[in-house]
């Protein structure tokens, strides 16, 4: 076990190396056709499967096309596709979870019991059974994987719901009177969202995975747009000829994905008490002391 | 337990060593397991082997079964289980003689009898009307033991090519099928008779009965690998000595550039397959205009793709069927691309702008279907193509489908532009040119390449009516009419790749993409 320790301390730091790797991520993928030196789609097929030079930074693919290029405009890709997946996803599920969790009672039943079906099915199948029905494309791919999605952003929210809904203050506010729409949109909702949201970066990385896994297979991103998935997929048949091509992508990919899980895992294990700064400190004594005048007020 | 340097190096040494040994150990023992056995991959299981359905691995139903004459280089006929034949009446009587001494695998006597057991399961029946033979069959006279007589209503175009196909015309052991007449044991009179099969392998030994020479190996063994990769590992591990073929086990270029380049042999023959892209005016309106047909063809670097995507394995094809096929008419150079001459077309037709051009305000947009999975390698080729359309100011968006959805979408006209596959040898050049190109004749597998029933439907027939000399005439005004149309374009002439073992001597490649090439083999033990 003495072996393991150093390694251990070292995984300890993860989040924030995971920090730094989704950072540039989102930084690489936001601004992914100004950074990209090259057309990542235009081809050279004198200069195919080149190394690494000059010109090309990190090589270039079968095609001739620009690694690097390719490698940064995917991040773009992978970025724009798993955020519509998570945020329809997300909405839906938010919504539903939300309502059942207000309601209680059969809406509850009626609305978890389609949360069960949805689990219970492997969210791969139903995203194939989606694109197998309306056929293979980019918004298609999204489509399917957000209506594979929902139901686990529903369940989770539903149990948020329910938990603030048996707070003291929600009892506090019905025996004051406020409106449904009031208890839910400013109270139930937002504290649903911020909790969720925290679920939501964690499953970042299983979304950029299951968008590469769907390229990967020929049924989601379609050529000539650069993606993970789909250039590990042209590359594989180089891979003993030059590992390079598929290494790229799979090492961009695995980092993604290892990113968001840790950074998902060490926000939601954050979420602990912490020690009051000194700001965070004078701003209570100064909300304390209000509550003071507003008992004189009264 | 603690572990120090030490420990941990004799356990890693340890560990490397006992794995090499491993490897070494294994290949032994496959090579000893495997003296006197050949063996060959097959990228899915055999299937029902009945001669008269459609499902087999034609290439394993030839170990078993044999036709009446053999389909030979350049499309020559030779003799097989009939020793000789003569044509008469203008095509419409065939006399032939059966070889003597034949038995099926199970001691039945090949005769006059038992041919025409066979021969009526499938001839004159609605279901086997794609082939003329049996279309135009309309009676058989046993004339003694060894010699028929075949009458046909029409004469009969190609009919030896015909009777040379693996199926349905090869010959099953009459006392083989079960008491109501289907389909029982695979029992033919080829030299192989099966011994197993299952969902992994196939397994053969020698017809010892067997009329001709006998392969030199007493085995052999066809196993199942469905994964490409799994079969280049398997061939490098020594558990196999032969891998290819279009319809067997495909290797890719890159594949058999990779095993040039570890030691195997590989033999690559040019193929007489044919990839071509059709074109759908009736559904994409710019492509009724022959001017855009022609820009696109010419915006395609066939060399290009010939040089690094087949690794020159390909040859750019200029015609629908390439020289190696009888009939193949005048050959034509490839088009060379030309990017400025493609524009000037496009702008003549009045598609004009940059970078997408558009004509009455609809912008050139063209949809190309490939499924990888029934045309190997064709998403890269589109990718490519995509890349060159864009140059000339063609928006080509992919729609990469599976195999089944590219049968439905190919049928229903769901495409702009697609890919074909020429049946090649022994089927071409009537097979293609009837199943894809004549509009009168159902074909509910692969759809239509090209289809014109005022123009190009009566060459057709013209063509399929015409007896001897006029046979060649009158099949290039089919291929003239496609070339001056410009309603195919004809990409590669598709190539047919082996790689085998060092075990393996004498091998070439088998003359059809249907035939397995165990022939000439040797093995060296």
């Amino acid at each position: 076990m003495n072996m393991l320790n150093p390694i251990l301390a070292r995984l300890k730091k993860m989040p924030r190396a995971a920090l730094i790797t989704i950072g540039l991520f989102v930084a690489l993928g936001t601004f992914a056709p100004w950074l990209a030196p090259q057309d990542p789609s235009a081809q050279n097929l004198l200069e195919a499967g080149l190394g690494p030079m000059a010109a090309h930074w990190l090589g270039t693919d079968h095609l001739g096309r620009d690694t690097f290029s390719r490698l940064i405009i995917a991040a773009n890709t992978s970025l724009v596709s798993v955020g519509s997946v998570l945020g329809i996803a997300m909405t839906i599920g938010i919504v539903l979870g939300t309502i059942a969790g207000y309601h209680r009672g059969w809406v509850d039943d009626l609305l978890m019991r389609i949360v069960d079906v949805g689990l219970s099915v492997p969210s791969l199948i139903i995203s194939l059974a989606v694109i197998g029905i309306v056929g293979p494309g980019y918004w298609t791919m999204v489509l399917a994987l957000a209506l594979a999605w929902w139901p686990m952003s529903g369940r989770i929210s539903r149990a948020v719901a329910v938990s603030i809904m048996s707070k003291p203050h929600i009892e506090a506010l019905r025996v004051l009177g406020a409106s449904p729409w009031r208890i839910y949109f400013g109270h139930l909702l937002p504290g649903t969202i911020g909790s969720v949201m925290v679920y939501a970066t964690a499953d970042a990385g299983t979304a950029a995975l299951a968008v590469a896994t769907l390229s990967f297979l020929g049924l989601g991103i379609q050529p000539p747009t650069p993606e993970w998935g789909q250039m590990l997929v042209d590359a594989l048949p180089y891979l003993e000829s030059d590992p390079r091509q598929v290494l790229l992508p799979g090492l961009a990919l695995t980092a993604a994905v290892i990113g968001f899980n840790t950074l998902g895992e060490s926000i939601a294990l954050n979420r602990i008490p912490k020690p009051l700064t000194r700001r965070m400190l004078a701003a209570r004594r100064l909300e304390v002391a209000s509550w003071d005048k507003e008992n004189s007020d009264a | 337990m603690s572990v120090n340097r030490r420990t941990f190096l004799q356990g890693a040494a340890g560990a490397i060593g006992l794995a090499m040994a491993q490897g070494a150990l294994s290949k032994i023992v496959y090579a000893q397991g495997a003296a006197g056995t050949l063996r060959v991959a097959i990228a899915k299981p055999a299937g029902n082997l009945d001669p008269q359905s459609h499902y087999a691995i034609w290439a394993i139903q030839d170990l078993m079964f044999e036709p009446l004459v053999k389909y030979g280089k350049g499309g020559q006929i030779e003799p097989c289980l009939a020793t000789d034949w003569k044509i008469e009446d203008g095509g419409k009587t065939l006399h032939l003689t059966l070889r003597e001494g034949v038995t099926f695998q199970d001691g039945t006597k090949f005769d006059a009898a038992s041919c025409k057991w066979n021969l009526e399961r499938w001839m004159g029946l609605d279901q086997f009307s794609w082939m003329n033979c049996s279309k135009h069959f309309q009676s058989l006279d046993v004339v003694d033991d060894y010699h028929i007589t075949l009458n046909f209503k029409e004469p009969v175009l190609a009919l030896m090519q015909e009777l040379s196909y693996t199926r349905p015309t090869r010959f099953l052991s009459p006392k083989s099928v079960g008491a109501d007449g289907k389909f029982g044991e695979p029992v033919g009179t080829g030299p192989w008779r099966q011994i197993s099969a299952d969902d992994t392998q196939s397994v053969f030994e020698h017809h010892e009965g067997y009329w001709g020479e006998l392969p030199s190996y007493e085995r052999l063994e066809a196993k199942v690998i469905p994964d490409a990769r799994s079969r280049v590992a398997a061939l490098r591990a020594g558990e196999l000595d032969l891998v290819g073929g279009f319809w067997i086990a495909p290797l890719t270029p890159e594949e058999g550039k990779q095993l040039e380049a570890a030691g195997f042999n590989v033999v690559v023959d040019p193929g007489n397959v044919t990839l071509v892209m059709a074109f759908n005016p009736d559904r994409a309106e710019a492509l009724r205009d022959a001017q855009v047909r022609k820009a696109v063809s010419m915006g395609i670097d066939r060399a290009a793709i010939s040089k690094v995507l087949y690794h020159g394995y390909a040859k750019p094809a200029g015609n629908m069927f390439s020289g190696a096929l009888p009939y193949a008419g005048t050959q034509y150079d490839a088009p060379a691309r030309d990017a400025a001459a493609a524009s000037a077309l496009l702008e003549k037709a009045g598609w004009t702008g940059s970078p997408i051009r558009s004509k009455d305000g609809k912008p050139l947009a063209l949809e190309l279907v490939v499924s990888p999975d029934a045309v190997p390698g064709s998403r890269v080729i589109a990718e490519v193509i995509q890349s060159e359309m864009k140059e000339i100011g063609i928006d080509l968006v992919i729609r990469s489908v599976d195999h089944a959805s590219k049968h439905t979408d190919m049928l229903e006209q769901k495409y702009d532009l697609g890919f074909f596959l020429t049946y090649g040898a022994p089927y071409d050049p009537f097979g293609s040119i009837v199943g894809l190109c004549l509009s009168t004749f159902h074909n509910d597998v692969e759809g239509k390449l090209v289809t014109d029933p005022t123009n190009l439907d009566p060459l057709i027939n013209a063509a399929m009516a015409a007896t001897g000399d006029q046979i060649q005439p009158t099949i290039q005004k089919v291929y003239d009419w496609l070339r001056d149309n410009d309603a195919i374009a004809p990409l590669v002439y598709v190539p047919s790749i082996w790689a085998h073992s060092k075990r393996v001597h004498g091998f070439s490649s088998p003359v059809t993409e249907y035939d397995m090439p165990y022939e000439n083999i040797l093995l060296a033990e």
